[in-house]
């Protein structure tokens, strides 16, 4: 028992640290976009490799929460549901650094009059996906305070949506070439996917919390 | 050939052990927080343990319904309640040991032509509808109880899942310690009165008295039951009524064990008579009922939604089906065993209306005058007895059986070794033993004269108008160690 008891713990460790990794990993998208929107390439280039590292950590870290939730055949009834919003909650870093790689590769040129509606759209998805970490954690340990967290991820993404909208149309109406309205456009919409992906997650968390009440 | 008759006691234990340890970690298995193998080592060692250490409480009820006076009866009843439990299983419908062991006595009351104890039938009776009630309002309770603590305290998932596997073990083991104290008495009841086992001296360790090997020997079994069977029952157990979690698994158990416990603990019922409340009767009740009562009580707490209420009926009628079944294969093949393989299934009783028995029914302040039609008559069959007693309407019920005990037959020869042997010693306090002691060779043709003969030492003296819980148990606690000493010392060869 002693060893189980360890070997508990010691997953708890693990999902704590996953759930940091998701956390910071949506905080250096934050300053990366910042970074990129302020011209600091070189520094932009740096965050895009921490994340790189972060997800592939994540990666790892998933694979060996899950092995040791089979193995050890822990929390048999909640296992399925368990594994579902890690990986869920991976894809998540996935799409943060898939996003951050777009700009890398593609280096849109990003017109002054937009830096506040994108930067405002980049925190609003980043809000969503810190409170998605604080629900997961809740989800571990605090079960009547998820949905507190999962109204907030909600009440982000809607947020997100909306400032994502307000700047598309401000994408179009800016006299620049279509080719650069379209790829601003498409830039846009990986932005708001994030808090999209956070809510999805929330939706799975939400019924899985509803299962695990007594 | 002795040893031949415990077969079927054995069977019974099997069936026991397949069945009813499947109530206890059945749940637990199923929602894969303990491994089987973990299960049935729990469950093997703390069966036996209740057994041997706590098993002896409530095996006199089941004597008291019908007092089966050859073993070749005691192994057809077993029969009957083993074969009748697999059938029931087979078939899916979970059934209590208790129930259909009662069932199977009194087919043998019939078929002996014996009068059935309806007073005992309806204390046992009783325990059937009080046990399930018990579990299911003890695991409604617990259940808020757990709620309203697991809301409070931020307990890590995976922390909560470690300390429900380690409470499903610890409770689990708590709850085979009570249902082997509580049912050995369904496993090896019927057998205490004829048990061939000696006791056997072990050096430097004391003694291993024959009861104690006679409970030995159907933990075994029950043991083997648990191995071979019992995982294919546990899948079903717990699924089937309700889906239960780790928690509500938790919270089931736990209720089923706390039940258990109460009908069985010997010190649990002398408390409750210090304190002067009200006494929970140590009578051998069923598992199965417990936990479908507790799985229910859960089910209900919970808003009663998701209950499957249609098994509701497939189980009650189990629990109709089990006993009348019994009864039936019982009476079957006690006909078989007798009439064809000319097995010795009862002894012939005798009731004799003689000087002797008709001045203690005098003494007892009944009218004799009404016994005119017996008079120095004898009679070898209960029923026909009775009958014939009661053509005129001249006598109460319990009249009626009161004078039917005094005019039966039922030589005694005091020899206090016997008890020894019978690993009976501790049941008596130390006044009672030499009281018996002093009556060593004595001979008896009925059993109240031995009790007449007892009743001139304090220790053997009933309460006379027992006004409190406490001397009704005096007197009930009295009542159990003379049926001790009478199937101990019953010798009808003597005569």
């Amino acid at each position: 028992m002693a060893q189980l008891l360890k070997t508990t713990k010691f997953i708890e460790s693990q999902i704590d640290a996953f759930l940091d990794i998701v956390s910071d990993s949506a905080t250096l998208f934050q300053l990366a976009m910042d970074d990129y929107v302020k011209g600091r390439i070189e520094q932009f280039e740096e965050r895009l490799a921490q994340i790189r590292e972060h997800e592939s950590k994540a990666d790892d870290l998933r694979v060996s929460i899950e092995r040791f939730l089979y193995e050890r055949t822990l929390i048999p009834e909640n296992r399925g549901d368990v594994l579902a919003i890690l990986e869920n909650t991976d894809e998540v870093i996935d799409n943060i650094k898939d996003s951050l790689l777009q700009f890398s590769i593609e280096m849109p040129q990003i017109p002054v009059e937009l830096d506040d509606l994108w930067m405002q759209t980049t925190k609003a998805s980043v809000f969503a996906v810190e409170q998605l970490t604080f629900a997961v954690r809740s989800f571990f340990r605090d079960l009547p305070a998820v949905n507190n967290y999962i109204h907030k991820v909600y009440f982000f993404e809607r947020e997100a949506d909306m400032i994502g909208e307000k700047l598309r149309r401000q994408i179009f109406g800016l006299d620049i070439e279509l080719s650069l309205k379209s790829q601003l456009r498409f830039f846009a919409i990986h932005i708001e996917k994030i808090s999209d992906y956070a809510q999805a997650v929330c939706d799975r968390l939400a019924i899985y919390t509803i299962k695990r009440q007594l | 050939m002795i040893f031949f008759y415990l077969i079927s006691g054995l069977f019974l234990g099997w069936s026991f052990g397949a069945k009813d340890t499947a109530n206890i970690f059945g749940s637990a298995v199923e929602t894969k927080m303990i491994r089987f193998k973990t299960a049935a080592l729990i469950s093997a060692i703390f069966v036996t343990l209740g057994a041997l250490l706590e098993g002896g409480g409530p095996s006199a009820t089941l004597t008291r319904l019908g007092s089966v006076n050859e073993i070749g009866g005691a192994f057809t009843i077993a029969l009957a309640a083993a074969a009748t439990i697999t059938l029931m299983v087979k078939i899916g419908i979970p059934v209590a040991t208790s129930q259909t062991l009662a069932g199977a006595i009194i087919g043998w009351n019939y078929f002996a032509g014996r009068l059935t104890d309806f007073s005992s039938l309806a204390a046992i009776a009783g325990s059937w509808i009080l046990a399930p009630v018990l579990g299911g309002i003890c695991a409604a309770i617990l259940f808020f109880i757990f709620r309203a603590y697991l809301n409070r305290v931020n307990v890590h998932l995976l922390e909560q899942d470690f300390w429900t596997r380690f409470w499903l073990l610890i409770i689990g083991a708590f709850g085979a310690y009570s249902l082997g104290a509580n049912n050995i008495a369904n496993i090896v009841g019927v057998f205490i009165p004829v048990n061939p086992f000696r006791d056997i001296l072990i050096p430097g360790l004391g003694t291993l008295s024959g009861l104690t090997q006679l409970f030995l020997l159907g933990s075994i079994s029950i043991v083997v039951g648990i191995y071979t069977y019992s995982q294919k029952i546990m899948k079903t157990v717990g699924k089937e009524l309700f889906s239960l979690s780790p928690i509500t698994a938790l919270i089931a158990v736990l209720s089923e064990s706390i039940v258990l416990f109460l009908f069985s603990s010997q010190g649990l019922h002398d408390l409750a008579l210090r304190l002067g409340l009200p006494p929970i009767p140590l009578v051998p009740v069923s598992a199965s009922q417990i936990i479908v009562g507790a799985v229910l009580g859960i089910g209900l707490a919970k808003g009663g939604k998701n209950i499957r209420y249609h098994l509701l009926g497939k189980i009650s009628f189990g629990w109709v089906a089990a006993p009348v079944l019994a009864f039936l294969f019982s009476f079957l093949t006690l006909f078989i065993f007798q009439n064809v393989f000319e097995m010795r299934v009862q002894q012939i009783p005798h009731f004799v209306f003689n000087r002797t028995t008709i001045t203690e029914i005098e003494r007892r302040g009944y009218d004799t005058r009404k016994l005119s039609t017996v008079n120095g008559r004898s009679f070898d069959n209960e029923l026909a007895l009775y009958k014939e007693l009661d053509k005129n309407a001249l006598y109460q019920r319990p009249e009626l059986l009161a004078l039917i005990r005094v005019t039966e037959l039922y030589p005694l020869v005091i020899d206090p070794e016997l008890l020894r042997r019978g690993g009976h010693l501790k049941r008596f306090s130390k006044d009672q033993l030499q009281a018996v002691q002093e009556l060593d060779g004595k001979e008896f043709k009925h059993k109240w004269q031995l009790r007449n003969a007892l009743a001139k030492y304090p220790a053997w003296q009933h309460r006379s108008e027992p006004a409190t819980d406490k001397d009704r148990e005096h007197n009930k606690q009295l009542d159990n160690r003379l049926e001790l000493l009478y199937s101990s010392f019953y010798k009808p060869k003597k005569l």
